[in-house]
């Protein structure tokens, strides 16, 4: 029996970990977002702090050219009167500077003599002292201060130049800052609100758009598995430019895959070729009973033979376990067996019945994951053992179940007892060393079909022979 | 029976036909497939045994050509691949017959017998007319149950008539399968092998067709 080498490594199965969700570490979705979350924020903020800026420039004019126009009506209205005493023409306590202590008030100085609004109630409105020489203009300039109850206010202030005999007029118009912050404070609610919608907006235009161009990655992963489940035998070409040349190479990795496959095969088959036919020539030398007289040569011929074929079965077996797997019709296969069988057979005149049922027959969706050689040599195996032992009928049949399509082989034969079943798919075990054939044939069929994933079961048949149950995945 | 052997391995053909002739049968070998290919197109074999790793052309192509020209020859392929792929293909092409080296003679003759018998229409192993049998598993034939002692001509001329009982075998086709290709061929020594074998197998005889060839009858004539 030849020694039992060490199981090869399982290929490892796919890592999960590059499929996270969007907010995964190192996830080119995660990266491309955070940086649209900073982008969006950076752009936000700036049009916040802009629009912000032209808004208070906006109210700020608004309230300039109020008060600037109360000021002109205030040079307008200045008059001499009797006794040459500054006076108004006219009332100027117009809303809104008819509301006492409110901050909206006036005030006019030339020389000693002070006019002021009602609202100050008396009290003088403090006003840093301009530069004369600058100020003597007749544009209003602005001016901070606070109001005589300590108010903050904004103020124009528009100093009219002096005439002969005239001193200079200082004319001063205060508003409330409230009047400034107030639709400020009001307007930037609403812009926080808009600019706010805007940026979730943005951000789930750009997670839409993230999804929509990484969406390739995703069918080209989906690709990739229908390749390693035999669905397909390589990547589509149809490929966005920038994934397209990741995808030649993948090809390219697949087809050197099938050609380095297809090489060992060759190099098993020119070693079978070059081991067996000296020891065909050796063997028929020795069937001269003169130069082997007790038939020891005969039997070392025998177990060289047994060896090399059990050691080109498991590089065959090893050559496969690639990343791809082709996806094979049971139907041609089985039909192709069914008449090797007939001829191989003919002269044991047996009766091999394959019933596959209806959707197996259709090669549409009857086909197993496995490599078409292969699964000739797993049904080849079972239909030959069921050949010899059976006294004239054989039956072939399949059946789809959840863990995949179970191919079943039955005989006539005297069967097995479950004892002999058990070691008959040790791997390397002969069952029977008289009967002509392979030997290793159950074994080797349970070898192949786990490393598909599948498996053999042996039990008793209806017909009361042998009946093995081959699972490969569909 | 005349088998063609294409073998290209010089050791293995010259061991298995030593043995074929230990036999009885009549042999021609072709080193290549060319040869082969050539000699299965143009003359008479009973069977032909055919390696498929051969120089020249490939064992599957000679099996694929003869089978698209029509010729219908048992074939046996023999080979040192034996997965069940190459089986199937080998059957495909046309094969009737497979042995995979290393493999003992017995099965090798067994197998060769089996499949001329066959390919004259004789499903059963054994094979009747009048006091005669032929035993195509043993190579062997009986008179009255008793085994008959023939020597290698004699059992090529017998074999041959006995497969083809039912009718008359042209002297040319007896000639063909008898001997070997590069056999010096007497044209007198077929009648004398003929002579020597009524002795053997009487009342069974053979009957001379004038002109054409020689038929195996069962008994003594009406």
């Amino acid at each position: 029996m030849p020694p039992r080498e060490p199981e090869p490594p399982a290929p490892p199965p796919p890592k999960a970990e590059g499929v996270a969700g969007p907010f995964h570490l190192g996830s080119l979705q995660r990266r491309l977002l955070a940086a649209a979350l900073v982008l969006v924020t950076v752009a936000l903020v700036v049009a916040g702090v802009a629009i912000g800026l032209v808004l208070y420039r906006f109210v700020r004019g608004q309230l300039d050219s109020r008060l600037d126009s109360q000021l002109v009506a205030l040079a307008a209205g200045l008059e001499r009167g009797p006794g040459d005493r500054l006076r108004l023409a006219r009332n100027l306590d117009g809303p809104p500077f008819d509301r006492d202590r409110a901050g909206w008030y006036w005030q006019v100085r030339q020389g000693g003599t002070v006019l002021r609004s009602g609202a100050l109630e008396g009290r003088d409105l403090a006003v840093e002292a301009g530069r004369p020489e600058r100020d003597y203009t007749d544009r209003p300039r602005p001016a901070d201060g606070t109001g005589p109850w300590g108010e903050s206010l904004i103020l124009r202030v528009l100093t009219l130049p002096p005439a002969p005999g005239v001193p200079p007029a200082i004319l001063v118009a205060s508003a409330p800052s409230a009047a400034l912050r107030g639709p400020l404070r009001e307007a930037a609610g609403a812009l926080a609100l808009i600019l706010g919608l805007l940026g979730v907006g943005l951000l789930a235009g750009a997670l839409a758009q993230i999804r929509l161009g990484l969406r390739p990655l995703e069918r080209l992963r989906r690709d990739l598995a229908e390749v390693r489940a035999g669905d397909r035998a390589r990547v589509p070409g149809k490929q966005p430019a920038e994934i397209r040349p990741l995808v030649a190479e993948v090809n390219a990795l697949l087809d050197q895959n099938a050609v380095n496959l297809e090489r060992a095969r060759t190099h098993v088959a020119n070693l079978a070729h070059g081991l067996k036919t000296p020891l065909a020539t050796l063997s028929l030398a020795l069937s001269d009973r003169s130069r082997d007289p007790d038939g020891t040569l005969a039997s070392l011929v025998g177990s060289m033979d047994s060896q090399v074929r059990h050691h080109l079965r498991r590089a065959r077996a090893a050559a496969l376990g690639g990343a791809t797997r082709a996806r094979t019709p049971l139907a041609g296969p089985v039909a192709d067996l069914r008449t090797t069988f007939a001829r191989l057979y003919a002269e044991k005149g047996l009766v091999i019945d394959v019933t596959l049922p209806v959707g197996v027959t259709d090669t549409s969706n009857a086909a197993v994951a496995c490599d078409a050689q292969d699964l000739d040599e797993m049904l080849g195996n079972l239909i030959d053992n069921a050949c010899q032992w059976c006294r004239g009928y054989v039956r072939v049949g399949a059946v789809s179940t959840a863990s995949g399509l179970v191919i079943t082989v039955e005989d006539d034969g005297p069967g097995l007892a479950a004892k002999a079943a058990a070691e008959a798919v040790r791997p390397g075990r002969r069952l029977d060393e008289t009967v002509p054939g392979n030997g290793f044939g159950l074994s080797i069929t349970q070898e192949l079909a786990e490393l598909y994933g599948g498996g053999l079961r042996l039990d008793r048949s209806g017909l009361g022979g042998l009946r093995a149950a081959l699972t490969l995945p569909v | 029976m005349k088998i063609l052997l294409v073998e290209d391995d010089a050791p293995l053909a010259a061991e298995i036909a030593k043995a074929l002739r230990a036999e009885n049968f009549a042999l021609d070998h072709a080193v290549n497939g060319e040869d082969g290919q050539h000699l299965g197109e143009t003359e008479t074999y009973d069977a032909v045994v055919l390696d498929l790793g051969l120089p020249k052309r490939d064992g599957i192509g000679v099996l694929q050509a003869w089978r698209g020209a029509g010729r219908t020859v048992p074939v046996l392929i023999l080979t040192a691949r034996d997965g069940w792929s190459d089986k199937v293909a080998g059957f495909k092409a046309g094969a009737d017959d497979f042995l995979v080296k290393p493999f003992r003679v017995e099965e090798l003759v067994i197998r060769l017998r089996a499949l001329v018998r066959r390919a004259t229409a004789h499903g059963a192993n054994r094979v009747v007319c009048g006091p005669l049998t032929y035993d195509s598993g043993l190579g062997t034939f009986e008179r009255d149950g008793l085994p008959l002692k023939l020597t290698g001509l004699e059992w090529r001329v017998l074999s041959c008539l006995m497969l083809r009982k039912d009718g008359v075998v042209p002297r040319g086709q007896l000639i063909e399968r008898v001997y070997d290709g590069d056999a010096d061929v007497d044209s007198n020594s077929v009648e004398v092998i003929i002579t020597r074998l009524r002795r053997k197998i009487a009342p069974a005889r053979i009957e001379g067709v004038r002109g054409h060839g020689y038929r195996l009858m069962p008994g003594e004539a009406a």
